[in-house]
């Protein structure tokens, strides 16, 4: 997942930070010492996630935009200058604007704050942020909790002790806690310096930064591997089963299936040689045959393999995570119910591929493939009578037809208690007998007065005619004789 | 949506009481005259819909929406109230459908004008349908024997709509009061009860109905709190057209839904063929689908839009006629289902048909910047159609690195034309739930069973293996890994095998790989040994599972040439031998480019197989004379590591590193052309001692 550094570069943050002079260094020095740390880790073990670079003081600039190339990070980090004062409120517009722009706001970020803890004076401090709080129109609302789900990471070169003193770490937390909680503050142990700030750092990243390492599993197949972005816990539904649902490392993979979509959250998950691999096997498969695989990521939490290309032909084996559930996609029924063909008697994808078992139909067809009649609207209502009368003047061509939409019509009339039209269509077919013309064939006078009778018979309401199942019938004639 | 919300029980009570009957006084005209037909015919009167017909109908168009978009788990309890209580169905998943609803109205027909309006109530529906709020359902019924120790998790909450026509603000203050007071009751009885559970919440929504025309004599009220167990809401609404909008409003607010018109679908005309027209078609759907307009606030310049009452929005989205029918795969983000708002209008009904006949469309989302954004798809899967959420944005999954960068990325020989065989072998299907396998395992369960069978053996380069290249070792190779046998199957296996010795008998080349190993690679006889041990390691992993498995193994034990180093023993019958015989083995895997892995299993296979050779040895079924002409060749080109007996550690060593060298770097040109070099240097070997290949090698560059 991206991240993004929000880096103070406020006077405080040139204050020396020994009086003996051992070490000649301001907190900005160790602000960068620390930030250096993360970045070089990150271009270890994380190279294929996207991290900016934003300064603050009273304004904000954007000195590198989303980027994997860890070394302009590191560039633009030794360039630093000094500005005024702290101003944290617009800083985090500035960062919800960035964020937004480029991922959009359904994509998780971690945002790393990086202070000394002074959060400004007057007006546009923090405190004065807080203070206006609840005074605020819909227009100049406070960023947090921002719009995409974001994890707050506040790095403080300062000790606690000396953040207790005043308000700061009071308002940190009160910033963490409008975040929704998600997140943490970092401060700095003992007497500030290179080596206090490397813990600090090394703290944040096995919190947040430490790389996601598992085990593919295919029987007596197997890989290690390592995903990125790292799979985070999902909580499903507080209310029965409040346990957030981590990704097992022991990934088992269920079997494969020749399904064409792709659904839910994708994570790429890229396999870090000479020896064969099973996951580069695996891809390759996958590619030529144009599968995909089901893999196994916990009790009742199910994924996919596949092969993913992008535009330059170098493709990789993907993981995408449905979302947890014993049934993720319905039309593949429950994962748990997914048998090997194997089991059957003829080979539910056919000799040569021809067919497929999936998608499994849903027991009840939804409303729009059954022909369901809704006469909430006048014109829905005059349809279907239209219809009736149309197929009755071309009888007895289409008896199947007028039966067909005349017992459609009964139907919902019954259901609907609307016994009055049935009458109403019992009218309109004896005026249409009427008016039959001399060439018509004599069957059609007789199928119009038997389905006139028959929808009166129902309108009484008499459970000999009107019980809903019924159908009425064509009238049987025979006119060879 | 929590699990257990109100929405979970939705108790529909409708008045069935005789002043129901009455007319709604809106007229429908379903007479309608073609031109050529008016003269002298007397049009029909309109009909006109009762309330009773109007609160069934609009009830019925509740429920459609509902079950389109939640086909489970959010189940409807539909009760009807006259002189008495009817209760239509039950919280049971089967009895969860509009057609089943609708066959239970028609049962109980329209109200009787004539029934003693004084013996008649909407009180009879709503106390019942308390009773039947505090009825467990099949959900909390499962997930309470689920969780035992945290069984109180489950919670039990609820809503009652109820389609009346009530007296005035006091009757419907009456009708609050007793159900609340039938809630406290029934929540004693169910603390006794296994199958009932107290209700914790309970909504109530009343809808007053009243004629056309008519002054309304209750006021509409949001929602309050009577107790904490219940909140009420009323709302006066006139039959007809503003009741159907009422219940579509709240249906999307009670279950949380959204509205997306899609917009400039082109139709063919009815009437003229040639020419067409765009027509809008309007779904229900959750409103996650909307997430990322709510949350970038985008919501107004996707195109939203008020309508009717103010209340219900829509959002806008273009349709992009689908260029190709090729899949693409888009990031998807989400797949919701849909309900189209006008299930039978034409256009509704070509955009679902279109769809359902496995047809996709990209919506495209209109901007303000007038840039286009492809942010949604419309697409079926299994006769359920599914509004798919793409992403817009930039996505981080971009520009990942190919796989052929890291572990294994640079070894071009996998067996991925196999490993797709296999993968077909091992597809799924769905079984149905009613399928009870004898093993009690799951369907799922025993996928996996089959994996784990079919991948004891499992070589995932061509290199590293030969029966697999083997056409002639297919039969055997298929039917082994199953879990059991058949007498015609192990037939067919000992078939494969005597074709193999044939095989050997008449000298026929194997697919040795030669990858790795200089020169010609191993001898023939040499080859079939290879092919043997292969072989027998297959079948070795599947002999313990049934008895016909083992006797595969037999037969192959039985059959196979045997290791040179065996008939020498019984000709020396020296024991010394065996511990050299092992470690030279594992020095000449090594240059046959096998992990170190491999040569491991193979040792312990190969130690295996020396003790069950010890066994077969002296049995007479060991039919000793296909043997023969294999040991005659091994006599004449013997391994030239064998004939010098005892092999240092030392030698063994150099060997080892000189074969790993020989691996980095490319074969001269020259070296592969020419015959003579090849064969100068093997002479070169068999002259001096065996031990110095290497060394030679390099001395001779």
């Amino acid at each position: 997942m991206p991240t993004v550094v929000l880096m103070d570069v406020s006077l405080s943050m040139t204050r020396p930070v020994s009086l003996d002079g051992s070490e000649d260094f301001q907190r900005k020095n160790l602000a960068v010492h620390g930030l250096t740390m993360l970045f070089e880790h990150m271009a270890a073990n994380y190279r294929l996630e996207f991290t900016s670079l934003v300064a603050f003081s009273s304004l904000w600039e954007l000195l590198v935009p989303f980027t994997r190339d860890y070394n302009a990070l590191q560039e633009a980090l030794s360039n630093l200058e000094d500005y005024d004062k702290t101003c944290v409120e617009s800083a985090l517009h500035g960062v919800s604007n960035i964020v937004q722009q480029e991922w959009g706001s359904s994509c998780p970020c971690q945002v790393v704050l990086v202070t000394d803890g002074c959060l400004g004076i007057g007006k546009g401090s923090l405190r004065h942020s807080f203070h206006t709080l609840k005074q605020r129109g819909d227009d100049k609302k406070f960023p947090l909790p921002f719009p995409f789900p974001a994890k707050l990471f506040i790095m403080c070169v300062a000790n606690a002790e000396e953040l207790n003193m005043t308000d700061a770490m009071e308002n940190l937390e009160e910033l963490l806690h409008l975040n929704g909680g998600e997140g943490q503050i970092f401060t700095m142990d003992g007497p500030l310096c290179l080596k206090s700030v490397q813990t600090m750092f090394g703290k944040l990243i096995d919190q947040a930064y430490s790389p996601f390492h598992a085990v593919l599993h295919c029987g007596n197949l197997s890989s290690d591997v390592q995903v990125f972005p790292r799979p985070e816990p999902v909580v499903v539904d507080e209310e029965v089963e409040p346990m957030p649902r981590t990704v097992n490392t022991e990934v088992d993979e269920v079997g494969t299936g020749a399904t064409d979509e792709l659904e839910e959250e994708a994570s790429a998950s890229q396999m870090a040689g000479k020896s064969p691999n099973f996951c580069v096997l695996l891809h390759g498969s996958l590619k030529v045959e144009g599968m995909v695989a089901l893999v196994q990521l916990g009790p009742d939490w199910y994924g996919m393999l596949y092969s993913q290309a992008d535009s330059k032909k170098k493709s990789n084996l993907m993981m995408s995570l449905f979302e947890p559930g014993p049934e993720p996609l319905p039309w593949l029924g429950r994962i748990s119910h997914l048998g090997p063909i194997s089991e059957a008697a003829e080979n539910p994808y056919g000799e040569d591929d021809s067919k497929s078992p999936f998608p499994v139909q849903p027991q009840i067809k939804r409303s729009y493939a059954q022909n369901v009649t809704v006469w909430i609207k006048a014109s829905g209502l005059q349809t279907d009578v239209q219809k009736i009368l149309r197929n009755a003047r071309k009888l007895p061509d289409k008896t199947q037809t007028f039966y067909k939409e005349l017992n459609r019509l009964r139907k919902a009339a019954l259901a609907f208690g609307f016994w009055e039209l049935l009458k109403g269509v019992a009218d309109l077919l004896e005026r249409e007998c009427t008016l039959l013309p001399d060439s018509a064939h004599p069957d059609a006078a007789f199928q119009l007065s038997h389905a006139a009778q028959q929808l009166k018979l129902a309108s009484t309401g008499d459970s000999q005619y009107a019980a809903f199942d019924h159908n009425i019938v064509p009238m049987h004639t025979d006119f060879s004789s | 949506m929590k699990m257990f919300s109100v929405s979970h029980k939705t108790a529909f009570v409708v008045d069935h009481c005789p002043y129901m009957a009455e007319s709604s006084r809106q007229q429908v005209e379903c007479d309608v005259l073609t031109k050529s037909r008016a003269q002298g015919v007397i049009p029909l009167a309109p009909v006109s819909k009762s309330l009773w017909t109007c609160a069934v109908e609009c009830s019925m168009e509740y429920c459609r929406i509902l079950y389109d978009v939640y086909p489970t788990n959010k189940l409807v309890n539909y009760i009807v109230s006259d002189s008495e209580f009817h209760i239509l169905n039950s919280w049971r998943q089967e009895d969860q459908s509009t057609h089943e609803l609708m066959a239970a109205l028609a049962a109980v027909g329209p109200p009787n004008p004539r029934e003693d309006p004084e013996c008649c109530s909407i009180l009879h529906g709503l106390v019942a349908a308390v009773e039947s709020l505090c009825k467990i359902t099949e959900l909390q019924h499962e997930k309470r024997t689920a969780l035992m120790d945290t069984a109180e998790r489950v919670a039990n909450r609820g809503r009652i709509i109820c389609l009346t026509n009530a007296k005035s603000d006091t009757h419907v203050r009456m009708l609050e009061d007793c159900i609340q007071e039938t809630i406290l009751e029934q929540n004693k009885l169910a603390a006794g009860s296994d199958r009932l559970m107290a209700i914790q919440q309970c909504e109530l929504v009343l809808v007053h109905i009243y004629p056309q025309g008519e002054d309304t004599l209750v006021s509409d009220r949001p929602k309050k709190e009577i107790s904490p167990l219940l909140t009420s809401e009323v709302h006066s609404v006139r039959a007809g057209r503003h009741l159907a909008t009422k219940l579509n409003i709240l249906v999307q607010q009670h279950f949380d839904l959204a509205s997306t018109t899609i917009t400039n679908i082109p139709m063919k005309e009815e009437q003229h063929a040639n020419t067409s027209a765009n027509y809008d078609v309007e779904l229900l759907h959750h409103r996650d689908a909307h997430l990322e307009f709510f949350k970038s606030g985008d919501l107004h310049m996707a195109g939203s839009t008020s309508r009717d009452s103010g209340l219900k929005e829509t959002v806008t989205l273009k349709w992009c006629t689908p260029r190709t029918n090729s899949i693409e795969l888009h990031y998807c983000t989400g797949a919701y289902r849909i309900s189209p708002t006008d299930v039978n209008s034409r256009p509704s009904s070509c955009l679902t048909n279109f769809l359902l006949n496995g047809r996709s469309v990209l919506l495209e989302q209109p901007r303000k910047s007038g840039s286009k954004v492809i942010s949604h798809m419309l697409s079926s899967h299994g006769g359920e159609i599914f509004l798919h959420v793409l992403n817009s944005t930039r996505s981080t999954l971009e520009d990942p690195p190919s796989i052929s960068e890291g572990c294994g990325g640079r070894v071009t020989d996998y067996r991925i034309t196999d490993f797709g065989e296999f993968m077909r072998e091992n597809r799924l299907m769905p079984v149905s739930e009613s399928a009870h396998d004898p093993s009690g395992k799951l369907p799922a369960e025993r996928a996996k069973a089959q994996l784990e069978r079919h991948t004891r053996y499992w070589p995932m380069i061509i290199s590293q293996t030969t029966i697999f290249n083997m056409q002639a070792v297919v039969p055997l190779a298929n039917l082994i890994v199953k879990e059991t046998l058949t007498e015609e199957d192990v037939l067919t296996c000992q078939k494969t095998v005597y074709n193999l010795v044939d095989m050997e008998r008449k000298n026929d080349p194997l697919p040795i790989s030669t990858v790795g190993s200089r020169g010609k690679g191993p001898k023939r006889d040499e080859q079939y040994r290879i092919m043997w041990n292969e072989l027998e390691t297959l079948v070795k992993t599947h002999a313990g599972a049934t008895d016909r498995h083992q006797r595969v193994l037999d037969c192959i034990v039985a059959c196979r040439s045997k290791p040179p180093e065996e008939e020498e023993r019984k000709k020396r019958g020296r024991k010394r031998e065996d511990k050299e015989d092992r470690t030279e083995k594992n020095g000449s895997k090594d240059t046959d480019d096998k992990s170190w892995q491999d040569s491991d299993r193979l040792k312990g296979m190969l130690d295996k197989e020396e003790q069950e050779s010890e066994v077969i040895k002296d049995s007479p079924d060991s039919p000793e004379p296909l043997n023969k002409k294999p040991r005659l060749s091994t006599d004449e080109v013997q391994p030239p590591e064998r004939a010098k007996g005892p092999v240092s550690l030392l030698s063994l060593w150099t060997n080892r590193i000189a074969a790993a060298n020989s691996r980095k770097h490319q074969e001269f040109a020259g070296r592969i052309n020419s015959v003579n070099n090849k064969a100068e240097l093997y002479q070169h070997l068999k002259d001096e001692n065996g031990m110095e290949v290497h060394e030679n090698g390099k001395a001779s560059r």
